[in-house]
């Protein structure tokens, strides 16, 4: 290696160090880590005791599993499914918005839930959804539909806390989608409109087509994020009834934080890991085949 | 960020019937109104009496102007020390990322060295990793080194992140390599090319990063609910679950004040700073 570029791989590196660091220490190593725990029993206050197989045995053997991988996934499904498919059609309807203040009100609305606080929020949706005083039920009762058990019955749970998630980030999706729609170079419809395409055509052809990288994006990050949800069934419904709202990282923290079963909540965890970096990669595969860059 | 400033196609493309664009608009508002009822209901809920929180039909405009529930959130509780917790955590933070982020972007975007594009690869295939599976190890490391339930345990693991050097790099990028050329004809060597050229112009940039960064601590609530235990070392969201308890659940109005007031930092810095957050989210969603 000449000295010029000795130097600037020297520099590189050094800019890199503090981050590398970070890395190594927060994320390589505690993810090397949990592999180990997840084959001891850790209670923090004893020193670990090996347990070989043992937590995995128990992984696949526990009752209550499918159950809350179940809800987690139902969770992961609508909630990806609607923030994308509301998502885009909020925005295409945006771009015929008539006026620059109507523009921003619609903007700012939708977005705004983005930046708060699931936690918060959790706490005010915990009053709109009450059964017999919540304004959800009230005006749904005024539309003539009976009142819903939001929070305490097994079937609306789950239900509610994906409403949730999709009211709160459905504006960050949007505002992707109306970007992506504004990055569209305007020949290609100028073509297709030579082309004798109608307003349907040039949006399945021209528009739909262009938006699929944003799409992509929209898609691998709400999985990611989507199945580490917490914050708000933990605030909602504490996993109730029974198990019928808990979620996957619920579990790892009851396993972990209230029962001090550290081995078998790394355990859960790898699982987690595992079944997202497959979805992930799945994704990337499957981008090949429907992902169009230009 | 050239993005937003393009015409947009489908304005431009020819239109039929205003009376259609007007009903969309008309229906979007609508929807937007929907979105904001949570607010709004929030909002004059914190000023009412608690025993009116529930009464139906709902009162959209506040019916009274009680500050009491908001005096006794800040005097029942220590409100004021969970807004000062999550600033100072927060700030940390932001500092921090912007710091380290910065240095590793530059790297990234602009220096030349052996393995680089493998080692980005490998970066930014952490942003795969749920946070739950290396909080139980951290958690472990934290105690041992003493700092459980200290400020520390939520800041040293936070200043490093994937995302803010995902997002930098995609800003720098976008800097003419130009500039730099002359200084380096000049003599300047990277650091100063970093913090005299680079920097500098990568204002905006930086901004949307510690919006981001910044707005994510302060909404946090996973990792203060596993680190810190003492009620005077929490952070707001944190302290205003545990306060839903210790005021009782009847007292909807406080609840709903203390919530109120976690929401206005937020409401201002979204007014104010509205550009940089959408200008940040579409370069990473678009252009990555």
């Amino acid at each position: 290696m000449n000295p010029t570029r000795l130097r600037e791989t020297l520099a590189a590196y050094a800019f890199l160090a503090p981050v590398i660091v970070g890395f190594v220490l927060f994320v390589l190593g505690p993810a090397l880590a949990a592999i180990g725990f997840s084959f001891y029993n850790y209670d923090v206050l004893t020193p670990p005791k090996f347990a070989g197989w043992a937590n995995y045995r128990r992984f696949f053997h526990d009752p209550r599993l499918p159950l809350i991988y179940w809800n987690t996934v139902v969770y992961v499904f609508w909630y990806v499914t609607l923030t994308t498919v509301i998502g885009l059609a909020l925005a295409v309807a945006a771009t015929r918005t008539m006026h620059a203040l109507w523009r921003y009100v619609i903007r700012t609305s939708y977005f705004f839930p983005v930046l708060t606080s699931l936690a918060s929020v959790s706490l005010v949706w915990q009053y709109l959804y009450s059964t017999d005083f919540g304004i959800i039920n009230y005006y749904l009762g005024v539309l003539g539909v009976q009142r819903i058990p939001w929070l305490t019955s097994s079937q609306w749970a789950i239900i509610s806390i994906i409403l949730l998630g999709v009211w709160k980030n459905l504006g960050f999706n949007f505002i992707l989608f109306v970007a992506g729609l504004q990055s569209i170079p305007r020949h290609l419809y100028e073509a297709a409109e030579i082309d004798g395409a109608g307003r349907w055509a040039s949006f399945r052809y021209v528009t739909l087509p262009s938006l699929t990288p944003v799409t992509f994006f929209v898609i691998v990050w709400g999985l990611i994020n989507a199945f580490q949800i917490f914050d708000s069934p933990f605030i909602l419904t504490t996993g109730g009834p029974g198990d019928a709202s808990r979620t996957v990282v619920m579990y790892i923290y009851e396993s972990g934080f209230r029962f001090f079963q550290m081995g078998y909540a790394s355990t859960v965890a790898l699982s987690l890991f595992i079944i997202v970096v497959v979805l992930t990669l799945i994704q990337f595969r499957l981008s090949r085949i429907w992902v169009f860059y230009q | 960020m050239t993005a937003l400033a393009a015409p947009d196609p489908i304005r431009t493309a020819p239109t039929r019937g205003r009376l259609f664009d007007w009903t969309l608009t008309a229906m979007l508002v609508l929807g937007g109104v929907l979105m904001m009822i949570p607010f709004v209901w929030m909002f004059s809920t914190s000023w009412r009496l608690a025993k009116d929180s529930f009464s139906l039909p709902p009162q959209w405009l506040p019916t009274a102007w009680r500050f009491e529930n908001y005096h006794e959130v800040l005097t029942g509780i220590p409100f004021v020390a969970f807004v000062l917790n999550s600033l100072k955590v927060s700030i940390l933070i932001t500092l921090g990322q912007v710091v380290t982020c910065s240095m590793a972007a530059y790297a990234f975007a602009r220096l030349r060295f052996p393995g680089r594009d493998l080692l980005f690869l490998v970066f930014l295939s952490q942003l795969m990793v749920p946070q739950q599976v290396t909080i139980i190890p951290i958690f472990i490391l934290i105690r041992v080194l003493g700092l459980l339930d200290t400020h520390w345990a939520l800041i040293i693991p936070a200043v490093f992140s994937a995302f803010g050097t995902f997002l930098l790099r995609q800003f720098f990028l976008t800097i003419p390599v130009e500039l730099e050329d002359a200084a380096r004809v000049d003599g300047a060597g990277y650091l100063r090319t970093f913090l005299q050229i680079i920097l500098p112009l990568a204002g905006p940039g930086l901004s949307t990063l510690a919006i981001f960064v910044f707005n994510f601590y302060w909404n946090e609530f996973f990792r203060p609910l596993l680190f810190i235990s003492t009620w005077e070392k929490m952070t707001l969201p944190l302290g205003l679950t545990v306060m839903r308890g210790y005021l009782g659940v009847g007292n909807v109005a406080a609840i709903m004040a203390g919530v109120s007031m976690g929401i206005l930092p937020v409401l201002i810095v979204f007014l104010l700073a509205q550009r940089y957050l959408i200008e940040g989210i579409t370069l990473t969603g678009i252009k990555g």
